[in-house]
């Protein structure tokens, strides 16, 4: 049962880290950056509670603000560059703070061990949810209390005039601009919403699994960011969240029986869901015919 | 003084196999505006085949240098077809992503051949240092330079003296106007994608015969020390690349002179996002950047 509880909570975690390239995506900005705010949320967060032992809520908080002050400045330089360059710069930044983090040693003596991150070894003791008695079923309810949050801001940003404003700069800057909208503060506004909730992602995961090191925020964690809304769509926030339950809980586990074969089934397999539906899994028609399987879209409206 | 001297020589020596690196990258976005980020993948996987040979054969270095090659062109063109061909033209993030994922799998291939962590790779001859005054020379930095001028020399001769050449060319201006001319895109795309492939094997054997070893982060490597290559120098753009090679060679021997080791690769982000934020085509002008326009208007 543990191992399901922490896959859902992977789910959630990794559901978020795809938000918050998803809200980045709808200004026609791609980032692998993502990884680096996760990173940052992680450590900070993770650095409070361990060192200067607060409460998880102010630290996620916190934490969450941190990789959203850094994904502000990385806002203002990266909206000179477009497109693949944009990538590369953000993977630059990612591995940027990989390498912070992995000269990083900052050891408080607690006792008699001495805590914090401690460089190429890692952060250890991010024993929160443990030292304070929660179950697994408390930190999964607590992860996704977050997750439902997020998702529920997003779904309702995109149906009010935010989320027209941000896929208005996404379909068209030019035309965007020409109707008065302010390019920067919507890119830079993006930027900094997406820093936020990777941040939160982050400090969530350092918490659930106890231990990160810098190897856990490399480009391959990046480009998942990314692939969960390529993969599901950006007709809406839940092509991200199904996109996440195929990769991690189809994929990853599900393949998990063919044990060292399985990174190449995996390709495989996304290859050919980018191949059959190259704009997502979850794009327009197939969430027009879901809605009108469950009833929501009448036969004689225009859907979407 | 003679410190600065030798590290800008050093520099430019390794440097150049980074420009052979960014070459391969540049052609790529140049002829098809899309980022294969499996080429580093795509040499290493390479290499393996060449290693495991060496390991379990001790074929003489050539031979082992030949396999390389012919391996990384078959893994290039089973990329091409994968993650380019297949994928529609207006795709192209979805080409990106399977790149990605091939990489992995590419990887997963590597481990599965060499499964242990590091392997001696045979270095292509064996010669002492070479003195000059005060400076000292390592002949494998020089061979790598002599390759990488003859590669580049190869490239230039083929990108503006042949058929091929002038149809790849054309294809980078503008696909659909070539296409309309008669050129066979999909020939051109395969063409390309052949030729990358060779020159990294070519700069793959160069830098893993200076380093005696190999890794399986030599991919993850690659990709890095070659994008960050292209991007300096601009997107597309021949002689930017080899700039950009020199230029990120020439720093990272800086810094890690002055700095310290774990500055090195800092540096080399550190200079790059600079460079992105004063000159955003690179530093190889601003035609590329109309280009990078035109490119971003289809990501």
């Amino acid at each position: 049962m543990a191992y399901y509880l922490g896959l859902v909570q992977l789910i959630g975690i990794h559901t978020l880290l795809g938000l918050s390239a998803y809200i980045l995506m709808l200004t026609g900005q791609l980032s692998l950056g993502q990884a680096g705010f996760f990173a940052i949320g992680a450590y900070s967060a993770g650095i409070l509670t361990v060192i200067f032992q607060l409460p998880i809520l102010p630290a996620l908080f916190v934490g969450a603000l941190i990789a959203a002050f850094f994904a502000f400045l990385v806002g203002f330089p990266a909206l000179r560059v477009k497109g693949l360059m944009l990538v590369v710069a953000t993977i630059a930044f990612s591995e940027f703070v990989r390498l912070f983090f992995f000269n990083l040693s900052w050891r408080v003596p607690r006792g008699d061990i001495s805590v914090g991150p401690d460089s190429t070894n890692g952060f250890r003791e991010i024993r929160y949810f443990v030292a304070n008695g929660w179950s697994a079923w408390e930190i999964t309810a607590f992860v996704w209390v977050f997750v439902i949050l997020v998702m529920a801001l997003l779904w309702w940003a995109d149906r009010s005039r935010t989320g027209a404003v941000l896929r208005a700069v996404g379909e068209d800057e030019l035309a965007a601009q020409s109707v008065g909208i302010n390019l920067t503060a919507v890119k830079v506004a993006a930027m900094t919403a997406g820093g936020f909730i990777a941040g939160i992602g982050g400090g969530l995961y350092a918490h659930t699994a106890t231990y990160v090191d810098h190897l856990t925020f490399t480009v391959l964690l990046a480009t998942f960011a990314i692939a969960y809304p390529i993969l599901g769509g950006l007709s809406s926030v839940f092509g991200t969240l199904l996109a996440v339950i195929f990769i991690q809980g189809v994929l990853v586990e599900g393949l998990r029986f063919l044990g060292d074969w399985r990174n190449i089934v995996f390709g495989l397999m996304i290859i050919a869901a980018m191949n059959l539906k190259p704009s997502g899994l979850f794009d327009a028609p197939t969430a027009r015919i879901l809605k009108r399987a469950i009833g929501l879209d009448g036969r004689g409206q225009n859907g979407a | 003084m003679i410190d600065f001297v030798q590290n800008t020589v050093d520099g430019i020596m390794f440097g150049s196999s980074y420009a052979l690196l960014a070459v391969g990258f540049t052609i790529i976005f140049g002829v098809m505006r899309r980022l294969n980020l499996a080429y580093g993948a795509t040499i290493m996987l390479g290499a393996y085949a060449g290693t495991w040979l060496h390991v379990h054969y001790q074929v003489h270095v050539l031979i082992v240098a030949l396999v390389i090659l012919a391996s990384t062109v078959l893994t290039g063109i089973y990329v091409e077809r994968l993650c380019f061909r297949a994928i529609r033209r207006d795709a192209a993030l979805a080409s990106m992503v399977s790149s990605f994922v091939i990489w992995m799998q590419l990887e997963e291939v590597a481990i599965h051949i060499l499964p242990e962590r590091t392997y001696s790779f045979p270095s292509l001859f064996a010669a002492e240092p070479i003195e000059l005054g005060a400076f000292l020379i390592r002949p494998e930095h020089v061979t790598m330079l002599v390759l990488a001028v003859v590669m580049m020399g190869a490239l230039h001769l083929f990108v503006h003296h042949t058929r091929h050449g002038l149809a790849l060319r054309a294809m980078s201006e503008n696909p659909r106007a070539a296409s309309y001319m008669g050129v066979n895109t999909g020939w051109i795309m395969l063409l390309s994608f052949a030729l990358v492939s060779l020159v990294g094997g070519v700069a793959g054997c160069a830098i893993l015969a200076t380093n005696e070893q190999i890794t399986p982060y030599f991919g993850l490597w690659a990709t890095f020390k070659g994008l960050i290559a292209m991007m300096l120098g601009g997107m597309g753009s021949l002689p930017g690349a080899i700039l950009g090679g020199l230029l990120l060679g020439v720093a990272e021997a800086h810094s890690q002179w002055y700095l310290g080791n774990a500055y090195k690769d800092l540096s080399a982000y550190i200079l790059l996002f600079a460079i992105l934020v004063l000159r955003p085509g690179g530093l190889m002008g601003r035609r590329i950047l109309s280009r990078e326009e035109f490119a971003s208007r289809r990501v």
